[in-house]
Parts: C-alpha cells; structure tokens; sequence
C-alpha cells in the first residue's frame, strides 16, 4: 500500500543457542502500518514480539526478510531509520545523572533537530508533559510517574512519524498505566504511526485499530479487533487469542 | 561522521562523569592523596629506621680462644672503612660485651651477632682470619685447609641482628683486605691499591643524558600506569555500565551511528586519561619541587621544551591505543563486574611492551618498532638519550597510531554485536554440558595458574612424587572431575571411555616409539635450516631422572601415572570441551598446543605440544582415550630409558628417523583406515547444535 510508514515483509531472525540449536525467534513476519493507526503486536512472553520490534528499531539483524521505515531499509540504511523513530520499551533507561531538560536536550540534539530549534522543542516537551517543576532535578531522584514522562518526551523529542512502545505499561501501576494509554493514543490522533507491543488484552482491546497475534514468531492473524471476533466468533480478545494460539499448536 | 553529534555526545559523557563522584574520587582525588602519603610514609619510615639504628647500640660476642685476632682484624676494618668514608652503617654503634653462653644470649636478644673463631682454624703468626657466613641464596667461602675461618653467628628474622651482621661483615672484609696489605707492605710490595694504580672516571656523556637514560626507562611505563589507571574507570561505566543500565539500548535506538557513540566514548576516556595523567605529573612535578622525590640534576637538561613536546607528540597515539583497548574490553563485557574482572589481565598485559626499553641494548633499528606501545617506550628512551632517528621515530609513531585505529574499530564492531543487547543473558543461565563447552577453556586456564603456583610453592628442589601428587593428581584429576560434577556431565563421554579394535593396539606399539623418533628427526632436519636451540633438541628424549628413587619407582610415577591423568585432563576433558569448537585438525592443534604451554619449561614445550597434537590425533581417530593413555606412557617410557641407559636418540643416522617416519605413517594410516571416529565433532553429521555466538 502506497500509505503504509511501516513495511515488513518475510521477516524472520534466528539465534544460534548453544543448548537448543538454531531457534527461530521470528518467522517470516508480514506486516505494514499506517499513519494515524495503532498496530497491536499481541503475544505472550518470549513469543518474538520484541526481536521483531528490535529488527524495526535496527538493534537486531534480520536474518531474512525486509523492513522498511518512511522507505528507508533497517539493514541498509539504519540511521535513516532512526531518525524517523522513536523508540520506547521498559528495558530503555534513562541517565540517572542527567536532568530530565538535559535528557530530552540531549535526544534531541543527536536526533538531528537542529541546534536553533532545540531549546524550544525542549520547552514545548516539558510544558506538554508538565515537567515544569522537575525538569531541572536529576532524573533519578524522580518519581517512577516523572522518569515515564521524561522516557516519553525522550523518545518524542526528535518529533518522529512513527513510534514503536515495546510493552510499555509493564511495571507501571494502575494509574500510570492509563496514563501511558492514554498519551500513545493523543500521539494516534496527531497522525503518528504506532506498533504497540503487549501481553495485556484489555490495553490491545483498549487502543489498538488492528492487531496481530503471533506465537511462536509466527503471526497466525492480523485484523481489526471486529473482523477477528468474525473471524473466530468470539468476542473477548483473550478468547480470540487462545483460540488461535490452540489452532497453531495442533498444526 | 557529524561533528556536532560526536560532541554532543562527549559533552554527555563529560557532564554524567563529573557527576560521578565514585569516578572522580578513584580516578583523581585518590591517587592525589595516596601518592603524597606513600611518599612521607616511606621517607617517614626510612629515617625512623636510620635513626632508631644509629641511636641504638648494639651489643656483640667475640666467642673462642682466638678472640683477639678477629678483634684485631675488626679493628682494620673499622680502619679502613673510616678511611674510606664508607657512610650508612658505619654510623652503627656496635658495642662488644663478654660473652657468657653466647649462643643462649643470641636467642634471648641481649645480643645482636657473635664471631666466633673456629679453634683449629688459626695458624702460628696468622694476622688475619678469613671470615664468612653464609646467607640464602649466597655463595659461600670455601673453606681452604689450614686458613682460619671465622663464622658470623646472627638471626636474619631480626631487623638489628641483619643489619649489624652485615655491618661485622663489611668489618671483616675490610679488615681481612686491609691485613693482607699490611703484610705485603711490611715485605716491601706495594699493596695499597693507590699504590697499584689510581683509578679514576670520566663519562662522557652530558648529565642531561645520563638523566635521560634514568628517565626514558621508566618515564613509559609511568605514563601508561597513568593512562590506565585513569581511564579505567571510565571505560567500565562508558559501556559495561551503560548496558547494566540499560541505557546503551536507549543510545542505540537514537539517530547516532555506532561510529559516532564510539568515537565519543573514545574521546572521554582519552579525555580522562589524559587529565588524570597531567595532574599525576603535576603531582609529581610539585613533589620534586618540595624535594619529596630525589632528582638528578640533569633531568632539566634532558627534557628541553621541545623534547617535552616530542614526547606528548609520541604519547598520544600510546594514549589512544590504551583508550581503545579499555573500550574494547568494556564494550565485550556483559556487565560491570565482568569489565572489571578483564582489567586486571589487559592491565598486565598493557604494561608489559612498556619494559622494553629496560632490556639492556634494544635500540628503535630492531623489530621493536613493529610492537606497539614498545616502539614508542624504546622511541622515548633513544630521545631521551640525545639519539633522534626520525623516520624510525615516524614508523613507531605510525605503527602504534595504526593499532590505536584498529582496535577502536574492533571496539565500534564489538558495539554493533547483538549479543550486548540480547541474547547475552541466555548463556549464563544454560547450565551443564552447555555452559562447560563455553566455560573449559577458562577452566584450564585457571588449572595452569594453579599450576604454575604449585610449582613455585613446592620450589624445584622438592620431592618428584609430592609434585606429581600435586600436579597429577590435585590439578590434572581433582580439575577434571571437578568439572564433571559442577556440570552434571557423563564420565564415560568426557573421558572417551570406549573400547577399541584390537588393530589399534599394534599401531600404538608402533607408533609411540616411532613417534618419539621421527619428532627428533624432524627438529634435526629444521635444525639444518633454522637453527633449534640444542636444549629443545635435548628435551625431546629427556625425562626427568629423578635420583635415588628405584627405576621401578621412576616407570611408574613418570611414564604410568602421566599417561593416565594427563590423559583424562586433555585428550579426556579438554578435547571433549573443545570438540565442537573447531573443526577436527585444528581441535588436535590446540590440545596439543594448551598440552606443551603447561610443561611449563620453555624447552619443552615445544616437544610436547608435538606429542599432545599427536595423542589428540590418536584419540580422535580411535574414538577412545585408551590407546593414547598407552602412547604417552610408552612415549615416557622411552625417554626415560634413553636417560637412564643413555642412548642417544638425538644423534642417529637420519636413515633410523626416515624409517621411524614411516612406521609411524604405518601406523597412523592403521589408525585411519580402523578409525571410529569420536562423537559430536564439529562438521560431523550429528552437529545439530550451534557452536558460534549470536553475533552477526
């Protein structure tokens, strides 16, 4: 589709484990997304969702396959890619020594924004995320609330078309949660392109306009959250999931 | 590479440093206050011990019937001494008491040495014993039959009683000179050395370059203790720690290539390196200033301002070599803790080109100037010395510059591999035989450390069968079976305990002897062309003949037991760790290699690195440790009767080693055509399990 930010075609990544041989973490993994659209990865822990977002972010080489960002290839040109992604995931930490203003200054900065245009991209991200008090106190004296802000405004600080949260609300509470819910779909509505990994199916049910569950680094569907209970005749999302998750395994 | 991007980087590396006060205070404040107390300490320490000693008066026995001719000779020696204007000990007050059971006073303290005068020793009209006492590791006097000898009886684990025996000692022998002369002299020779010929010196060379010798030897080594030290810490935090925290994934997945991350983190650390370096000079400056540090006044003349600015020019490229090394290291660590644990082997091994310019005639015009880091040590030391050979002085520069380039590349390729951020954890948690593939090596390593400390600990001197009860039984053995048990392997795998044709044991027979002589052959033909140092020629038939132990006792310590535990240890344990590592010539390559590096001896090692690869070969193609617990013990067993008959196996005709050459060929193409092989090797069919890393 001449629209589609995100292409993946044939992906698939193999690690060479030396208890259990070649194993296939991904296989052959079709995608593609659109602007304004939050494209769910759903699957259970260790089923490939975050070596394919790895692939996407160009962290990980693809062992065969393509993918593709804004039109820029993730093996030959992962820079490109890069500066048209933002990146998010509970594994990215912040600098415990910097400021969050300096945190954000310092993603900007080697994101590509240009020098001038820095110090108000910076101030624009703190008023929008209410850092304005603790923007100046070292990020780990923060609140777990504040570090999430600022690992948000750190990951939007290039201002990127296409963000990718790998699991983002895990170890968060309640409260913290939705708040994270609640900003990546403000980004769905500015017109970004969102992949949203999770193993949680109310936050897939709660925000994602199509979803794909794979198992095994295989996808077995891909559709919106109405074509899949269709599909299935079901209607919870963790039904539709054990549904064919049960169906790859008798194959 | 964007220039802006890079300093923005550094500038964060920087920012997050200064705020590290851990950094700040190992790097910087530390060794500025360490070094000013070491420094007042041992000055302290030495002038409490030069007073206490010069304020002390010591007491001492002149014991046996003779007394009166040691005090005479004592008396000389004061002499001559005083003559001489011998200072240090001589400000010593020694006090002789009456001896009473000398020997009891000794123990008790009361008094710090006694002489005492052997009764047969003295001669009618003898002017002078000869006297002497033997300390370890010192050549004794030999006593010649109708000379007196006096002993100096003394405690070396007291700090007064070594001290004044070697004060009685410096006594004696002047004495024992200065009566010697005494006699000439009163028969009219001309005795007195100023009589003989007057001595004087004149060095040519300027003050400035003896200076600069002094300096250029250690000024390297200095400097890179620096260097390392400072940067360090740094390099830990800038990946192995960044990736403990998880932030090397957050820098990863940001617009900045890995050249640029790199490029930045090189640049802090050479940073850091360098202002810690200056302020250590600084340092060092301002102690010599407050005259804490004694120098020769000729190291102003020998470090000009254009010299100081060669040297920073020529310790650059050895900075950045340093800063590449240390990020390589932490960029292959896993975590913090596993930098630090590689530090202290880099840190060895970093300050070991350094020392060249301390071997005694190394000059820039040899193959130093290819060894990084060593070029630039000899470079600094021939500047030094007022020797300037600038297109060798070029080319070191060059070379280490190139190294310094090469290994920030291998450092920027260690960034990009996958495993730092993801399949890294997978391993640690394997357990079993997995985990004691990846770990074997390691293992051995640290078995031939323990080793090499046996071997110093037991000394050379000690009892054959307590250092292969250690050796065989406590490294080679209690390591294997070690290994076995912490990874849940099976015995009768690891070991290759597997029976074999009956075909095989002819060939063993065969080959073991024909092997021992066509490794001799074969050196003796390279001899022709590349000279072998006749020692390794020697170590191929020599086995230690260990005396007074019955041959009986010999064969079976040195031919029977190695061939069973060095067995089980490397064609056992180590082959079988190893095999999926490397294909099958290669695998018996290493073994055989690893197996000569622990015969520790330089010599040997070659013959028995060529004995090790062709037991692995044996065991490789039998399938089974068994014929090669046979071949090593036959091979042993040869040597030992080559030794103890004497046969010399090195001296045959070369018609004796071709057809040695070609009962082993005979043999190993038995081997070949009866061959089954061993289990599980690399390239085989059941190879099913990867053996690389997950690195791309």
């Amino acid at each position: 589709m001449s629209d589609a930010t995100v292409t993946v075609r044939s992906l698939s990544k193999v690690f060479h484990d030396e208890a259990r041989g070649d194993v296939r973490a991904v296989d052959a993994v079709d995608f593609e997304c659109r602007p304004g659209e939050i494209f769910g990865l759903l699957g259970a822990n260790g089923a490939g969702k975050t070596t394919t977002l790895r692939m996407l972010a160009t962290i990980l080489q693809p062992t065969s396959g393509t993918a593709t960002v804004m039109g820029h290839d993730v093996v030959s040109e992962p820079e490109a890619v890069r500066r048209n992604l933002g990146f998010y995931s509970s594994t990215t930490a912040l600098y415990p020594r910097l400021t969050a203003r300096e945190t954000i200054e310092f993603f900007a900065r080697i994101n590509g924004i240009p020098a001038a245009d820095v110090r108000a991209r910076v101030e624009g991200l703190v008023a929008r995320f209410g850092l304005g008090d603790y923007a100046d106190a070292r990020v780990d004296k923060l609140s777990q609330g504040m570090k999430q802000k600022v690992s948000i405004a750190r990951t939007v600080a290039h201002d990127p078309p296409v963000l990718i949260f790998d699991e983002p609300t895990v170890g968060l509470d309640v409260l913290n949660a939705l708040e994270m819910q609640k900003v990546i779909a403000e980004f769905r509505d500015a017109g970004r392109t969102i992949i949203f990994s999770t193993h949680i199916m109310s936050e897939a049910e709660r925000l994602c306009s199509r979803i794909a569950i794979i198992h095994r680094g295989r996808i077995h569907a891909c559709d919106t959250l109405e074509a899949l209970r269709e599909a299935t005749g079901k209607h919870y999302l963790e039904d539709i999931f054990v549904h064919f998750v049960e169906r790859a395994e008798e194959a | 590479m964007r220039r802006d991007v890079v300093t923005t980087l550094l500038g964060n590396e920087l920012r997050m440093l200064v705020r590290d006060r851990r950094t700040i205070v190992l790097s910087v404040l530390l060794p500025l206050v360490v070094m000013p107390l070491m420094l007042f300490g041992s000055r302290w320490s030495e002038q409490r011990r030069e007073r206490r000693l010069a304020e002390t008066e010591m007491s001492y026995a002149v014991t046996g019937p003779h007394a009166d001719a040691v005090r005479r000779v004592l008396a000389f020696g004061e002499a001559r001494l005083a003559s001489e204007g011998a200072a240090g000990r001589a400000r010593m007050k020694l006090r002789e008491v009456p001896p009473g059971d000398a020997a009891a006073m000794l123990e008790k303290g009361e008094i710090v040495f006694y002489l005492e005068a052997t009764e047969a020793a003295f001669g009618e009209g003898a002017t002078g014993p000869d006297a002497e006492t033997r300390r370890p590791g010192e050549r004794a006097e030999r006593p010649v039959p109708g000379v007196p000898e006096v002993a100096i009886v003394f405690r070396g684990d007291r700090d007064e009683s070594d001290e004044a025996f070697a004060r009685a000692r410096a006594l004696l022998r002047a004495g024992r000179a200065e009566a010697r002369s005494l006699l000439l002299v009163e028969r009219g020779f001309p005795a007195r050395g100023p009589d003989v010929a007057a001595v004087v010196t004149r060095d040519t060379a300027t003050a400035g370059h003896v200076a600069g010798l002094t300096l250029g030897r250690t000024l390297t080594l200095l400097l890179l203790f620096f260097v390392l030290s400072g940067g360090s810490v740094v390099a830990i935090d800038a990946l192995a720690g960044e990736k403990e925290r998880g932030t090397l994934e957050t820098l990863l997945v940001s617009a900045a290539t890995r050249g640029e991350i790199v490029a930045a983190k090189h640049l802090a650390i050479l940073a850091v390196a360098l202002v810690v370096t200056v302020i250590q000079v600084g340092n060092f400056l301002l102690y010599i200033g407050f005259k804490l540090i004694p120098v020769s006044a000729g190291w102003a003349a020998a470090v000009s301002p254009p010299v100081a600015g060669l040297l920073l020019l020529l310790y650059l490229p050895v900075a950045a070599l340093v800063s590449s090394v240390l990020l390589l290291v932490s960029g292959r660590a896993r975590s913090y803790k596993e930098a630090q644990l590689a530090f202290f082997p880099v840190f060895l091994l970093g300050i070991l080109p350094a020392l060249a310019p301390l071997m005694p005639g190394v000059s820039l015009r040899s193959a130093v100037v290819a060894v990084p880091i060593a070029n630039v040590a000899v470079a600094v030391k021939e500047v030094l010395t007022g020797t300037f050979d600038w297109p060798m002085i070029a080319l070191a520069w060059a070379v280490t510059a190139l190294a310094a380039a090469g290994v920030a590349r291998l450092a920027e390729r260690a960034l990009s591999a996958e495993r730092l951020v993801s399949a890294a954890e997978r391993v640690e948690a394997l357990g079993g035989p997995e985990l004691f593939e990846r770990r074997v090596a390691r293992n051995f390593a640290m078995m031939w450390v323990a080793l090499v400390i046996g071997g110093v600990w037991l000394g050379e001197d000690s009892d054959i069968r307590l250092q292969l009860l250690v050796n065989l039984g406590g490294i080679f053995l209690l390591g294997s079976l070690l290994m076995v048990r912490a990874y849940r392997l099976d015995p009768r795998q690891v070991f290759a305990l597997r029976p074999v044709r009956p075909v095989v044991w002819l060939a063993v027979l065969a080959g073991a002897p024909a092997g021992m002589l066509s490794a001799v052959g074969v050196f003796r033909l390279a001899n022709l062309v590349l000279p072998v140092p006749e020692k390794m020629m020697k170590a191929f038939g020599e086995a230690l003949l260990p005396e007074g132990l019955p041959l009986w006792q010999v064969l079976v310590l040195l031919s029977i037991a190695p061939g069973i535990f060095e067995e089980l240890a490397f064609r056992g344990t180590l082959l079988h760790g190893l095999r999926r590592r490397f294909s099958p010539p290669v695998l018996a390559l290493v073994v055989g290699v690893v197996f000569g590096v622990f015969h520790v001896a330089l010599f040997r090692i070659v013959p028995t690195a060529f004995l090790g690869i062709a037991l692995a070969a044996v065991t490789l193609l039998t399938g089974s440790i068994f014929p090669a617990m046979v071949w090593h013990a036959l091979n042993n067993l040869l040597g030992l009767l080559a030794g103890h008959y004497r046969w010399p196996l090195d001296e045959l005709d070369l018609d004796f080693y071709a057809a040695a050459a070609l009962v082993l060929a005979a043999s190993f193409w038995v081997l070949w055509r009866t061959r089954r092989p061993y289990p599980g090797l690399r390239g085989t069919a059941d190879r099913g399990q990867g053996t690389v890393d997950s690195s791309p």
